[in-house]
């Protein structure tokens, strides 16, 4: 998740901010109370294992560069009225920042680190915080490709995007130069460029609000099958509904999409009379939910689509409903359980949500035409058989839009983690973290 | 399809749709469903709309209206046995509707 990798890599980050003697932290001399116990040689490999996990966070930097770049708009640049067409400016501060990374990245002598290096764990702290770096930006890499790219975030999460990838720049521009007197150190090509360009991006992206629920998009490990038998009373409807979701993946046609809402229909309407004595709230959203079923199964009566599978889910629902009804009405319901299965649901409406705007958008799904529209007179001697499906884009009698807006999807933005924001201001305030005197007077 | 065995196959599937809708439990009403979608895998999903326009609000009359809507559409070329099915699919709805 980008948030995880993110903010690992912004805790890292700032606590090698602010470590400030670090010949002294990796053995080197410096001051006459501490020995010298590395000698110039081994201080020069470290800094060389140090450029390699430099590598990695640069890298992470640049690939996001490239999967927010395409459809980046400068908040300075006034945005199209119309979605569907590219902003006519490009983001320019956001291009001269990657340019500038492809020019670091690609001029540095160091690699990426190996899998061993970034799984093994260091001796010295200083060197550990690097590869935890190193750790969260390959990690990191896959976020970009899964959640964040080609598109899928609206402007605000980008700008937050844009201002991470800044902050992470900003902080290593300024380790470059904390690191300048470690033997054979080799200093970022075009830092001031970098720092320039970071600063550019942070200063326009800051004036939008940030949007932090970015923080739960990105690669998250595939859920699988509950297989075996079925569990006993309602942890075997939890099996079912989990599996009903992991089927889902696949897109269904329209056929064995009405009977997966069948069942959700049915389910909805029996659990929620089930939960009314332990968990009334819950009952009631229920119900709500049953309603809007029966709602979504009355419209796509007239809603047509062969295309897609779906037959597995169709089961897996069959199996929810049945174990469901096997439930004793007087039996007791583990809260948990109930708590569990209504984030089931609400992951399943939301999957359920997806599919219907995935098959309107790509015409997979298409409008039934009523029978006077059939036989409507083309003047001809013998009349052919007139369209008998139209798509949802032209027909103005059915609009499943609203549906899934207000029911289907309630909560179109999701919560942004608590420490969203935190994490990001302590990144800040490490970048320009001063160490304290003797006297406690900060040091310039 | 012809305009015949389109006419026939909307009176089936809004007779039953508005039994479905008018179903007295969630069950009945899930069954009447079961019975549509039974119509539309007999015709690969290839049916006309719903029109809801002059239905009975009587359930028995819909009822009626349903089961001879179904068995007109032997004399469209859908396989007798398969009608039976439905049929019998329908009438199961009926039975859990009324207890």
């Amino acid at each position: 998740m980008y948030g995880e990798n993110a903010g690992r890599l912004r805790a890292e980050l700032g606590v090698l901010l602010s470590q400030h003697r670090v010949q002294l932290r990796i053995g080197g001399g410096g001051t006459h109370t501490v020995p010298v116990t590395t000698t110039t040689d081994e201080r020069q490999q470290i800094g060389q294992q140090i450029r390699r996990y430099r590598q990695s966070a640069l890298a992470w930097c640049h690939q996001g560069t490239i999967a927010v770049a395409p459809t980046a708009v400068s908040a300075l640049v006034r945005a199209p009225t119309n979605p569907f067409l590219a902003a006519s400016e490009p983001h320019g501060a956001l291009h001269a920042m990657q340019r500038t990374l492809d020019h670091t990245v690609r001029t540095s002598t160091a690699t990426l680190p190996t899998l061993d290096e970034l799984t093994t764990p260091q001796a010295l702290p200083l060197v550990e915080s690097w590869r935890q770096v190193a750790r969260a930006a390959a990690l990191g890499e896959h976020d970009f490709t899964t959640g964040l790219g080609q598109g899928r975030l609206d402007s605000r999460q980008q700008q937050t995007v844009i201002s991470d990838i800044s902050a992470v720049v900003r902080a290593l521009v300024v380790l470059d130069q904390r690191y300048a007197r470690i033997p054979g150190w080799e200093k970022l090509s075009h830092a001031d460029r970098l720092g320039w360009g970071a600063l550019a991006c942070a200063l326009d992206a800051s004036l939008e609000p940030p949007d932090y629920s970015v923080d739960l998009r990105g690669w998250r490990p595939p859920s699988k099958l509950i297989t075996g038998p079925a569990k006993p009373g309602l942890l075997g409807v939890l099996q079912a509904q989990h599996n009903l979701i992991v089927r889902m993946r696949t897109f269904p046609n329209v056929l064995n999409l009405r009977l997966v809402v069948d069942s959700q229909r049915l389910l909805s309407g029996s659990l929620s009379k089930l939960a009314e004595s332990g968990e009334p709230d819950l009952a009631k959203k229920w119900s709500s939910r049953e309603q809007t079923y029966k709602t979504l199964q009355q419209t796509l009566r007239n809603v047509a689509g062969n295309i897609g599978r779906g037959n597995l889910a169709v089961a897996e629902g069959s199996n929810a409903v049945s174990r469901s009804t096997a439930l004793k009405p007087d039996a007791e319901l583990d809260p948990r359980a109930l708590h569990g299965l209504d984030k089931l649901f609400d992951r399943l409406d939301n999957r359920i949500a997806d599919v219907i705007e995935d098959g309107v958008r790509r015409n997979t799904y298409v409008v039934r035409v009523s029978v006077p529209e059939l036989a409507a007179d083309s003047g001809r001697m013998i009349a052919g058989l007139a369209e008998q499906h139209v798509p949802f884009s032209a027909s103005d009698r059915l609009d499943l839009s609203e549906l899934i807006k207000s029911c289907l999807r309630p909560s179109a933005s999701p919560l942004a983690p608590p420490d969203a924001a935190r994490s990001r201001a302590e990144l800040h305030a490490a970048i320009v973290h001063r160490p304290r005197g003797r006297d406690n007077s900060i040091e310039m | 399809m012809l305009i015949d065995h389109a006419i026939a196959l909307t009176e089936a599937r809004s007779h039953v749709a508005a039994l479905a809708d008018r179903a007295r439990s969630i069950e009945a009403s899930s069954a009447y469903e079961h019975v549509l979608f039974e119509l539309d895998w007999l015709h690969d999903d290839d049916v006309p709309a719903l029109d809801t326009t002059g239905l009975p609000h009587d359930r028995g009359m819909l009822l009626a209206g349903a089961t001879a809507a179904i068995e007109g559409l032997i004399g469209h070329g859908i396989d007798a046995l398969r009608i039976e099915l439905v049929l019998a699919a329908l009438d199961g709805a009926w039975d859990l509707d009324a207890t």
